[in-house]
């Protein structure tokens, strides 16, 4: 069942809103911020995609945001802009439903709620910390703030998490279940992120970030979040639909593509997802836009936006990296292009194979 | 929302604190057992110890090598998975080639609660990423699809305390929708420190063995398990004869409260509206429910008046005296023992309860109980005002 895209808010690295995704996209360059964390008195400085959470209190007073962490704030800002960008705010939404895919969920909020308990006690242990710590207390807020009383539903899967969320949505529509869904896609940075990634990666995530040197790490941490309202309405396909949903593993079947399609490949500088990119594809024209927003498990929901943002602007935007690219035998679409009759699709890899497929058309 | 077909249940999974199998949950639980204690597998220093059901620590899972490769949950999981697929006359083997798909719920198991690497990350030291490693191997869905090859949708539902119901009633929708031929759904869930000091900072947890719809009920007994149905599509079920079936499923939000329950019930009730408009059946066919009943005062007070309300007369059981309350593994578990009770033709009493409460319209059963009809309903309430409900059919087998 096709899937109408008729709004979409996003906040990233780029900045907050669909404007700003398309700016980033037209000049094809975004500089991460220099973030530091302080740790046994050394300064570990590194870039991030970070984004910010300004014109949160244009949806939401500050007073009634007071007890909700970081993670969800991101969230309701970019719902609050997806609801706006398709002109449902204030609307009746008691029949819409709500989907978030995130791929480690509220970490600087589950780490707070170690600390309440490490710090001071069992007994101490925070009640806020740990019910903001539960993977759906974002889609609660986000339930709660817009009175929406249709199914609800968080998926954590890592790299899998959109498209396996994705499946649901459609099905939800073509049940019936819900008038539209608003789905969700989020992850954080937090410090302990930082350490971890330093531990596994050594020095190889001080940038820039090469979406087409497969093998090698070149990842740059992101957060961020991007929201899309979805229906059955084709009238509401302003961005485009939806078509298809597809999960599979390449190595216990191999994936097969259409000939036609121009690919958004969710490849970020992971090398041990970067192979399966390198195996699959060849001799296809593909883009990737991970330097725009860096890396993290939910940007497979940024590249849908993207997606859906070429699709409404007839246009396939230059891959703002291109570095690796003659080393491969893909076609990476470095110059914009208009899209004629092609249709997009979107694959996301993980480290094991698994992909997620998620086919568009306008 | 409209009437949806039947999925056929070909084979049931289950362990936990009643039990390391579904034949031994059903003794234990029809000799009206339980064994609740202090936790064994960690430890605290909280004044207070509430008691727990773990399971027996014989656990083991039958696969070589995979004690440390994966968390808790995975391995729970992957054991009940096991179990219902060997009911169901799989094998790994003979799934080759077909399209399985793999939706299980949780909430440990997603969560990155590895506090004794946080605590040496906090110290100052430099803590090795054994723990971060295992986490990231151990996405309950991912594990059971690579651990049993399968090429198919595959997905970790994180819905709290109804996760595993949700889970179900998803799985249920990929083969009507054809995404699948086989979907092996259900929840997990292991007991961590974690949840115990959050749950017991959110007072909620009961200091004796947990007392559901009790008038002295105070809170509840976490515990951990894993419950395992294999849906199968008709083209592969075939003669098969199946264990039950999945008639219907409905799920609704509160949009009230993060963690405690709308007073009024109304996003249980349209779940369970949903439920039955999808189930094709009425109030009146239902033989009994398996409630959340988790004997959280707020909890038991809106459950009891909802089924009071929509289902009056109709038998209700928690069965969370027996298992504790395993979070996103009770929807799995619960839908389990539903179906196992249709084929039994009764229900194990409502352990625990002793003196109604009058504040509450009805009261569970208070031994076991036979039952007459060949339909059950099954539900979850869960932080974030998820509310989740599966209408389960007995099956010929």
């Amino acid at each position: 069942m096709r899937m109408a895209i008729s709004g979409i808010g996003i906040s990233g690295g780029f900045g907050c809103g669909v404007a700003a995704l398309r700016q980033a996209l037209q000049c094809g360059v975004v500089e991460p911020r220099q973030c530091s964390v302080e740790r046994n008195g050394a300064i570990d400085t590194f870039p991030a995609y970070r984004t910010s959470l300004e014109g949160l209190d244009e949806f939401i007073p500050k007073r009634a945001l007071r007890r909700i962490d970081h993670f969800s704030k991101m969230t309701l800002h970019s719902a609050c802009l997806a609801l706006q960008d398709a002109r449902l705010s204030g609307g009746d939404l008691s029949r819409m439903g709500v989907i978030i895919a995130t791929g480690y969920g509220a970490l600087k909020t589950t780490f707070d709620f170690l600390d309440s308990y490490l710090d001071f006690g069992y007994s101490c242990s925070s009640p806020t910390h740990f019910s903001n710590s539960v993977h759906n207390a974002a889609a609660a807020h986000v339930s709660m703030q817009f009175k929406a009383t249709a199914p609800s539903l968080t998926v954590t899967q890592f790299e899998m998490s959109v498209p396996s969320a994705l499946l649901t949505a459609q099905l939800w529509l073509a049940e019936g279940r819900v008038d539209q869904v608003l789905f969700g896609t989020i992850d954080e940075y937090c410090a302990v992120l930082r350490y971890c990634r330093r531990q596994f990666f050594a020095t190889g995530e001080q940038g820039p970030l090469q979406p087409f040197t497969f093998t090698e790490q070149s990842a740059v941490v992101g957060e961020g979040a991007a929201f899309f309202v979805l229906s059955r309405g084709e009238e509401d396909a302003r961005y485009g639909a939806i078509d298809a949903v597809t999960l599979g593993n390449h190595a216990v079947v191999p994936l097969t593509l259409p000939h036609d399609d121009l690919l958004i490949i969710g490849a970020d500088g992971h090398a041990k997802c970067g192979r399966w990119y390198a195996q699959a594809l060849t001799g296809r024209a593909v883009a990737a836009y991970a330097p725009l927003y860096g890396s993290f498990p939910a940007a497979a929901g940024f590249d849908l936006a993207v997606a859906a943002l070429s699709q409404q602007d007839g246009i396939l935007y230059a891959s703002p990296a291109t570095a690796g690219a003659s080393d491969s035998a893909l076609q990476v679409v470095a110059a914009r292009r208009p899209l004629g009759k092609a249709n997009i699709v979107c694959l996301k890899f993980g480290p094991g194979g698994d992909y997620g497929l998620i086919r568009l058309s306008r | 929302m409209i009437k949806t077909a039947p999925i056929a249940i070909t084979g049931l999974g289950c362990l936990c604190g009643a039990g390391m199998n579904l034949a031994e949950c059903l003794e234990s639980m029809f000799r009206n057992e339980r064994n609740p204690h202090p936790p064994v597998r960690f430890s605290t220093d909280h004044p207070v110890s509430y008691p727990v059901l773990e399971l027996r620590e014989d656990f083991k899972l039958p696969l070589d090598d995979q004690q440390t490769i994966y968390a808790r949950t995975s391995q729970l999981a992957l054991a009940a998975t096991l179990e219902a697929l060997t009911d169901a006359g799989w094998d790994a083997a003979s799934l080759r080639g077909k399209r399985v798909g793999v939706c299980i719920g949780t909430t440990v198991g997603c969560a990155l609660n590895c506090d004794d690497f946080y605590r040496a990350y906090k110290d100052g030291d430099d803590p090795e990423m054994a723990a971060i490693e295992r986490y990231l191997r151990s996405n309950p869905a991912a594990v059971i699809a690579r651990q049993l090859k399968l090429d198919g949708p595959n997905q970790t539902v994180v819905n709290a305390c109804s996760s595993g119901t949700d889970a179900i009633g998803l799985g249920a929708s990929w083969l009507r929708a054809g995404a699948c031929d086989i979907v092996i759904a259900g929840g997990a869930d292991e007991l961590s420190r974690v949840t115990y000091a959050g749950f017991s900072s959110l007072m909620i947890t009961d200091t004796e063995p947990c007392k559901p719809f009790d008038v002295k009920r105070k809170g509840l007994n976490l515990g951990e398990g894993a419950g395992i149905l294999i849906l199968e599509n008709e083209s592969v079920c075939g003669a098969k004869a199946p264990r039950g079936y999945v008639l219907g499923y409905g799920s609704a939000c509160d949009a009230y409260h993060l963690t405690a329950p709308r007073p009024d019930g109304a996003g249980l009730k349209q779940a369970m509206q949903e439920a039955f408009t999808a189930a094709g059946v009425t109030p009146d066919q239902i033989a009994f429910v398996n409630a959340h009943g988790t004997g959280t005062p707020d909890n038991d007070r809106v459950e009891s008046r909802v089924l009071s309300e929509v289902l009056p007369g109709a038998p209700f059981v928690s069965t969370k005296g027996y298992t504790g309350h395993t979070l996103g593994a009770a929807g799995g578990i619960e839908a389990v023992f539903t179906v196992a009770c249709l084929q039994r033709g009764e229900i194990p009493a409502n352990i625990g309860f002793a003196d109604a409460d009058p504040e509450l319209p009805g009261t569970p059963v208070t031994e076991n109980t036979r039952i007459e009809g060949t339909v059950a309903l099954s539900e979850s309430l869960a932080f974030g005002g998820n509310n989740a409900v599966v209408i389960l059919g007995k099956g010929a087998a």
